[in-house]
């Protein structure tokens, strides 16, 4: 007779709410509020009623004269509404980390760190009362008692840093919630009775399905805000003084291809076999006339050229880069001999841009950059066919197979890719014995996954820059860490709902079914096993960093960022 | 040839486990279920799933469901509520790595069996960890009787204090040594030689060091003197005796001896020759007549006078016998003094015995006479007294004619009836000794004084040279005084006893190490 | 200069430098009398440093610096104890039983590490290679399913062939039931499959027409079993050495501990 089996409640939705705290009262108050005022609550369907939304992923937060609410750099995932008194936001500069209370994550301790040392004889997958109980972050608080960091001297910030006050009715931290970024600028409170209403991007995205107003309204704070603080951010743009940047932003026109969620398409591309660039949406073709600087924002894009009958790549540009400057450049400065778009550029998954028109470019940036970092001028005429690829080509870089490789796999949104060089490799999982001591007893990856020659992509949690598997998470058990933005998963308020695990397009994440300390199941009262969904987090409690790194010896593995191809191409140098 | 093989199963759903030391026994066939062994190998194969009781509103049993993962099971659960079908149990298989563990384990536990076993035994002990064999001298029923006889351990413990004790005495005397285990500034500081424990236990039988020079620093035995080397021990090298002798600064001690690597490179020329040195002795010899003269006659039996006639190696074969007027000189100096009656000869020896003689020389003819069995004996001996009269005057004459000539040959005399020139029949002592005169007393011949060997502080062995002419080291045939020390310089032995020559030239060959000798107890 | 070339040359060059330096005091000190025992403790903490290496492995969880960087030093270390030994014996055989097998354990391990150097050096290479990948504990499921397609195209209940059928049970079954050909296959040599391959080519000839084409997937199954037998006999390989490194090791290291008592035990100066 087996023993008896452990039986636990199967987690809900909404079983950490976000503020258990929120009570009838404050429901009410809040939809007295505009704009959910305005909102009709039939739009919302019976599974998410509004009053539901509104109680169980919002909170009422009361702030007082310089607390800091939301900081600069953080992962968030939250939206804000002043519903009450003013809060500011730090524009200019930035201000110093040490003002904003920050740390990093917490690493294990020296006792905890060598108890690692008996982690052999635990049963897989064993979840202790402890690790069931811990909750993320915020959650845990139950009311204003809550841990608040007061910026130091705000006179002196005022002073000497730009600032914009808001108050209430308007909303900020939706670029966070929404685009899976960090948080752009610091917010603090400006007011000793500032109450905000935080809504998790859960409900927030549910809130915006159903009422177009609060739609349109949050798409179009986000471009202002978003623009403008990139702009200031980018180093093309650093020479204009704040008049030119305003011409600049003004002109600035936006692009988003793809799809939000692009993960379910292209997995069913990949499936097929049909991931091919020409199937991929053009944003800027070869041959044509180079209309603008493209910036990009977010996602990815592929930079190709046209040879025999279709495209060959020749790199992949990821947030922060810049294509087409130097047609436009060239132009400028030689006007009688001008050039065409020497490549094309095509989305990748999800893309967003913005697009500097050539005008703007010769009027104002372009004669505000030194000489130095002007790019040289074109010499090859653009119509001759040229088999050799650009020499600073990614192409070039790392070969053909090995680009077309990590460009179709969509392996480039990795900044934490676990690649591993076969020709030294001597398959003695050293690395995956490394993983499951530091996470007691469970290796969270396989050593195993796609490869191109003499390189293979572990299936290890990439920790994308993109990371597509946040989207759909009902509980927020899947978010980023503050600091360098690991992708982590609770397991305490993970319910197993597998979105993130169908999500993933590189089935990073696996579902695991959780145990008890004699190694039975854990089941729930209709006797299904508890699963868990699990990956690689980076090791981000642990001492040391990434144990699978630090524990090959032949140098075979190593975590990398491919969001730029020159780390590889260094690594693998024969 | 081959093509690469398919693709493992890639498992979206599970993790591969290479930490675990135990793997499902139906994996090999792909059939592994998904609870898998657990750290001990045993198979965590139970039921396939944990029925689920369903009770709706209004019964009192309720229905028991079948929650098995891949869908519900035809039969369903039983009706206590226990589920039907059970998972086939395995023999869990043991990994790679968990059979390397066992591995070691093994060779740890058989390393340490087997070398408590040897090492606890010291007869197994003895032969395993003995790192060559033992010389003649110290090891057979001989020696043991001798180690007992001195109070010393038996077998590896007669020179080893610690050779017989067990693994705990081991410990303690290799915690306890000088210098020791953590003594590492000492051992690096260590001068060449210093004398060690273990000497004590040479000296239970080999009683005292017994140094060649008593200010000779001392020196542990083994220095020179290893054992462990087979049958016999070691012979010591140059270099042992370079350790001083090769230093000038410990050298400073005796300035007179200078710095000495090797025999055939810097030995020093006998001293015999640098110091120009003469043989004192007052007995007079002329190698060179006796060797090469043309007036030596042949000896008894035909042969040639040659070196081996006087002078013959003792019993050891190692040095001569000393030259005995006897046995070597007689033959031909046959002491007679008249060539009519040649048995009469001269005793040799005495001076007074010489006196005594010829004052009874009337006697001695008388004697000499019957004994030829003469007509008449009285005659004879008148004649013959007449004789020596005529020749040589008186008695006392005679005397000092027979003490102090040293002619071969005579003036020439008439003796009865002979005339004309005639041979001395006979040299006086004079020839060969120093005789002086003595007022009231016979003659008084300086007793000779001949040195047995001249260079004491090497040993010689005549009978390892035997194939060698004596002439080839003796240049005996050039030396026309006894004043000559006739021996070799060193470049003759140099000769052979060099690296080029190719024998053994090591110091130990002719020189000793320990004056005297070390006996054994 | 790629990565591994550093550190191949800054290994290389550090290796010299010592060994030429430890060459120059073996040939200085030897003479002395202590010398066997002080080159014995440089010998014994060479060796309790490579001991370390297997510490350094059994907790990847301590900050303790990367196992690349330790195995370099593992290795070139292993390098420069084996000139260290050769100074301690002085360039002279070891004497008696006891010393004999001690020599012959560090002849072994030291030697089984060469080896093992060598092989994570060349195999992996050649894995690369020859392409696929399989995990080494999935193998036998991987056969396992093979040999199930392969008995239904031979046995199976549409499969009319006699031949065939015989052709399977003499030779294939036997080639598919477990891993073969593990020395040809690390010598890289081709020819004990190329022998089954020629002889399906051969039935090949005299089949019909739907026999052949059950015969090519049969000779595609031949060889995907001989690529997966590769990639067994060279990962086996790849595991199989540390079992002579690390078991050996801890012999080695008892019978040191013994040797340093015994040799202090009959020392000169022991008493």
């Amino acid at each position: 007779m087996p023993a008896a089996p452990t039986i636990l409640e199967r987690p809900q939705r909404w079983d950490a709410s976000f503020d258990p705290g929120m009570t009838e009262e404050g429901v009410e108050r809040v939809l007295a509020t505009a704009p959910f005022s305005r909102m009709n609550a039939e739009r919302f369907p019976k599974r998410t009623p509004l009053r539901e939304i509104l109680r169980n992923d919002t909170r009422i937060s009361k702030f007082r004269q310089g607390e800091i609410i939301v900081r600069q750099g953080d992962y968030g995932t939250s939206a804000f509404l002043v519903l009450r008194g003013a809060v500011r936001v730090v524009l200019k500069p930035h201000l110093a980390p040490s003002l904003l209370g920050r740390q990093a994550t917490k690493k294990k301790g020296i006792f905890r760190t060598l108890a690692q040392l008996w982690n052999g004889s635990r049963p897989a997958e064993f979840l202790s009362r402890r690790q069931l109980g811990r909750n993320t972050g915020l959650g845990t608080r139950q009311d204003a008692e809550a841990v608040r960091i007061v910026l130091q001297d705000v006179p002196r910030i005022l002073d000497r840093n730009r600032t914009e006050q808001m108050t209430a009715g308007e909303f900020f931290g939706e670029i966070a919630a929404l685009s899976r970024m960090a948080r752009t600028s610091t917010i603090f409170a400006d007011s000793d009775d500032a109450e905000l209403l935080e809504i998790r991007w859960q409900g927030l995205r549910d809130l915006m399905k159903y009422d177009d107003a609060l739609r349109a309204h949050i798409n179009q704070i986000y471009r202002e805000r978003a623009l403008a603080s990139y702009l200031r951010a980018t180093p093309l743009l650093q020479h204009l003084d704040e008049a030119r940047l305003e011409m600049v932003a003004g002109a600035v026109e936006f692009a988003t291809f793809g799809d939000y969620d692009w993960s379910g398409e292209y997995k069913r591309l990949a499936q097929a076999g049909n991931v091919r660039p020409e199937k991929e949406p053009v944003i800027l073709g070869e041959g044509d006339y180079p209309n603008g600087v493209v910036l990009v924002r977010a996602g990815f894009a592929r930079v190709s050229q046209k040879i025999g009958g279709g495209e060959r790549t020749l790199n992949y540009l990821g947030a922060g880069q810049v294509f087409g400057l130097d047609e436009i450049a060239h132009n400028w400065r030689s006007k009688d001999r001008p050039v065409n778009n020497q490549y094309s550029l095509r989305a990748i998954g999800y893309t967003h841009l913005l697009i500097v028109p050539t005008q703007v470019m010769e009027a104002v940036v372009l004669p505000s950059l030194p000489a130095s970092e002007l790019p040289p001028l074109i010499q090859r005429p653009e119509g001759d066919f040229d088999i050799d690829a650009p020499a600073a080509s990614a192409r070039e870089k790392v070969g053909a197979e090995t680009l077309e490789f990590l460009t179709e796999n969509r392996f480039f949104n990795g900044t934490a890719t676990m690649v591993i060089d076969l020709d030294r490799c001597t398959r003695c999982d050293d690395c995956v014995r490394a993983c499951a001591s530091t996470h007691d007893n469970n290796p969270r990856f396989l050593r195993h996954g796609p490869s191109a020659g003499r390189l293979l992509i572990a299936n290890a949690c990439m920790h994308c820059a993109d990371p597509v598997c946040m989207i759909g998470c009902p509980t927020g058990a899947i978010h980023r860490e503050s600091f360098a933005g690991q992708v982590v998963i609770n397991p305490a308020t993970c319910i197993g709902c597998k979105s993130c695990f169908n999500n993933c397009p590189y089935d990073a994440i696996r579902m695991v079914e959780a145990r008890d300390e004699r190694g039975e199941l854990l089941v729930d009262q209709e006797m299904k096993p508890i699963t868990k969904a699990t990956k690689c987090d980076l090791c981000v409690e642990n001492r040391g960093g990434p144990a699978c790194e630090r524990a090959c010896p032949h140098g075979a593995l190593t975590r990398m960022n491919l969001n730029q191809i020159d780390a590889l191409a260094k690594w693998l140098k024969p | 040839m081959s093509e690469p093989p398919p693709a493992p199963d890639f498992d979206a759903q599970n993790y591969a486990r290479p930490n675990q030391n135990w793997i499902c026994g139906h994996a090999g066939e792909g059939g592994q279920c998904r609870l898998g062994p657990d750290a001990r190998g045993r198979c965590g194969a139970a039921s396939e799933c944990q029925p689920r009781l369903e009770t709706k509103p209004g019964e009192t049993k309720g229905r028991w469901h079948c929650t098995r993962p891949g869908g519900a099971c035809e039969s369903g659960p039983l009706p206590d509520g226990r589920c039907g079908g059970s998972l086939p149990s395995c023999a869990p298989v043991p990994t790679l790595r968990w059979l390397r563990g066992r591995m070691t384990f093994a060779v740890i536990a058989i390393s340490c069996a087997a070398l408590l076993i040897v090492l606890g035994h010291p007869p197994y002990r003895n032969g395993f960890i003995n790192p060559g064999e033992i010389s003649q001298a110290h090891s057979g029923a001989v020696f043991a009787l001798r180690a007992a006889t001195n109070q010393l351990p038996a077998s590896c413990g007669s020179c080893h204090g610690a050779g017989n004790a067990g693994p705990g005495g081991l410990v303690n005397a290799a915690w306890h040594a000088e210098p020791g285990i953590f003594d590492l500034e000492k051992m690096a500081g260590a001068t060449v030689g210093e004398p060690m424990a273990m000497d004590a236990a040479c000296l239970k039988c080999h009683g005292g060091r017994n140094l060649h020079q008593v200010d000779a620093p001392p020196i542990a035995c083994v220095f020179c003197h290893t054992e462990h080397a087979g049958l016999n021990m070691a012979p010591t090298t140059d270099a042992n005796c370079n350790f001083c002798h090769g230093d000038a600064a410990k050298m400073m001690v005796s300035p007179t001896t200078p710095v000495i690597h090797h025999f055939a490179d810097d030995h020093p020329q006998f001293r015999f020759i640098t110091e120009r040195r003469r043989d004192p002795d007052t007995l007079q010899f002329n190698h060179q007549l006796h060797l090469t003269g043309a007036t030596i006659p042949r000896l008894p039996g035909g042969g040639k006078l040659d070196c081996e006639y006087c002078h013959q190696p003792d019993a050891a074969g190692a040095y001569m016998q000393p030259v005995a007027f006897e046995k070597n000189c007689r033959v031909c100096h046959s002491l007679q003094f008249d060539p009519q009656t040649p048995e009469l000869t001269l005793p040799h020896g005495s001076g007074e015995f010489v006196s005594a003689f010829l004052r009874s020389l009337p006697n001695q003819y008388l004697q000499l006479a019957q004994k030829r069995s003469a007509p008449d004996p009285t005659g004879f001996v008148e004649n013959k007294l007449a004789g020596l009269r005529a020749q040589f005057g008186s008695g006392e004459d005679l005397e000092q004619r027979i003490f102090f000539s040293t002619a071969t040959f005579g003036p020439a005399a008439n003796i009865g009836t002979l005339a004309g020139a005639t041979r001395a029949i006979f040299p006086g002592c004079a020839l060969c000794h120093e005789v002086k005169h003595m007022a009231g007393a016979a003659p008084e011949i300086t007793p000779p004084v001949i040195p047995g060997r001249w260079l004491t502080r090497a040993k010689f062995n005549h009978a390892k040279h035997l194939g060698i002419s004596c002439a080839q080291c003796h240049a005996a045939s050039q030396s026309q005084s006894s004043a000559d020390i006739i021996l070799p310089p060193k470049e003759t032995c140099a000769a052979c006893h060099s690296p080029r020559g190719g024998v053994a030239n090591s110091c130990a060959e002719c020189h000793h190490y320990h004056q005297p000798q070390m006996a054994v107890k | 200069m790629n990565r591994f070339r550093r550190q191949i040359l800054a290994g290389c060059l550090g290796l010299t430098a010592a060994t030429a330096g430890a060459l120059w005091l073996h040939l200085s000190y030897r003479a002395r009398p202590d010398y066997a025992f002080l080159s014995g403790w440089v010998l014994l903490a060479g060796m309790f440093v490579l001991a370390l290496y297997n510490v350094r492995k059994k907790l990847p969880f301590l900050p303790l610096g990367k196992s690349e960087t330790w195995l370099q030093i593992h290795i070139y270390l292993g390098f420069f104890t084996t000139f260290l030994f050769l100074f301690h014996l002085n360039f002279r055989l070891p004497r008696g039983l006891f010393e004999i097998t001690l020599a012959g354990l560090f002849v072994l391990v030291s030697g089984s590490g060469f080896l093992g150097l060598f092989f994570s050096r060349v195999l992996p290479r050649r894995l690369a290679t020859r392409g696929g990948e399989a995990i080494f504990e999935k193998i036998p499921a991987q056969r396992h399913a093979l040999r199930m397609e392969a008995e239904t195209l031979a046995l199976g209940r549409d499969a009319n062939s006699p031949v065939i059928a015989e052709f399977y049970v003499k030779r294939l079954a036997v080639f598919l039931a477990g891993p073969r050909n593990f020395w040809p296959h690390l010598m890289e040599s081709c020819r004990p499959v190329g022998g089954l391959l020629a002889e399906l080519a051969d039935l090949r000839r005299v089949a019909t027409e739907g026999d052949r084409e059950r015969i090519d997937q049969l000779a595609r199954l031949v060889r995907q079993k001989d690529g997966l037998d590769y990639q067994r006999a060279l990962q086996l390989t790849l595991r199989l050495w540390l079992f002579v490194h690390i078991p050996l090791t801890y012999g080695l290291m008892i019978f040191t501990v013994l040797h340093i008592v015994l040799v202090y035990a009959f020392s000169g100066g022991a008493q």
